[in-house]
């Protein structure tokens, strides 16, 4: 079990959230490029350890956030902590 | 649509047991508004209890900050009408009647603590949600909105879901409360 920290409802079972994965930069609409829209929706570090990512309280308060997650370890901190 | 008659997914009537220390009732008839509002808005300003908190109104209306900028509204059937003309709607304001839309049942006695804690993984302890808390979680791996509104008989919790799941979580939490002393009328098993 991974223990995610909303920061509405508290500590929360990962069961009652979702995770809607790494932060990615989205690109301006009016200019982006094919390539770069690619690497927006796709293209993914998932690197083993330290990833900024966004998680969804879908069984709590139904808001998103950020926190940083280390994915070999799960242990969680606060981005603004960092 | 407020003359529109109102259909419980729930078929059963009221559980208890035989003492009357536990019982599991649909309410699912009572009247539900949902209010989403900026917090710098008369409703806002009206509502008044924070995201986690209830409080009843004199009128009877129970009002429940159920997520952050967004409160429920429970109240006795048929005063949809009434409850949505009574919150003040300038600035980004919206009122739904959420009614027909949702199920609710009410749970209670001394053991719905221990009924509520087999299906749900919040912390049900005084501590973490006291008389007024609101809350979500999954409820027998439902959704739902929980509001533990103790009546002057002792503890009890106002549960409620997607009407579509309602059916279900009666029977699921029936089949919960049969160690505890209810009689789980046939036609109701979840197994
Ligand atoms: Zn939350």
């Amino acid at each position: 079990m991974i223990v995610v920290p909303c920061p509405n409802c508290g500590p929360r079972n990962s069961s009652d959230l979702r995770n809607a994965g790494e932060v990615v930069p989205r690109p301006d609409p009016q200019t982006a490029s094919l390539h770069e829209w690619r690497s927006y929706l796709y293209l993914r570090e998932n690197p083993a350890g330290w990833v900024t990512e966004t998680w969804y309280c879908r069984s709590g308060c139904r808001r998103y956030f950020t926190i940083e997650r280390n994915t070999a370890t799960n242990e969680i901190r606060d981005p603004g902590n960092s | 649509m407020y003359d529109l008659e109102f259909l419980s997914p729930v078929s059963s009537g009221p559980l208890s047991t035989p003492d009357g220390g536990l019982s599991l009732e649909d309410a699912s008839a009572s009247t539900k508004v949902l209010v989403r509002a900026a917090r710098n808005t008369a409703a806002g300003a009206h509502l008044k209890v924070t995201y986690g908190r209830s409080r009843h109104r004199r009128d009877g209306t129970l009002i429940c900050g159920s997520r952050p900028g967004e409160w429920t509204l429970l109240a006795d059937p048929g005063r949809g009408a009434e409850l949505v003309a009574s919150l003040p709607d300038e600035g980004f304001v919206s009122v739904v009647d959420i009614t027909h839309g949702r199920a609710m049942f009410r749970l209670s006695g001394a053991d719905s603590i221990g009924v509520l804690a087999k299906v749900c993984n919040i912390d049900l302890a005084d501590d973490m949600t006291p008389d007024g808390a609101v809350f979500s979680g999954s409820v027998a791996k439902v959704t739902c909105d929980l509001v533990r509104d103790d009546r002057d008989a002792g503890r009890s919790y106002l549960i409620s879901c997607e009407r579509s799941f309602g059916g279900y979580l009666f029977a699921a939490m029936a089949d919960a409360c049969a160690e505890f002393g209810i009689n789980v009328p046939a036609g109701l098993s979840v197994h």
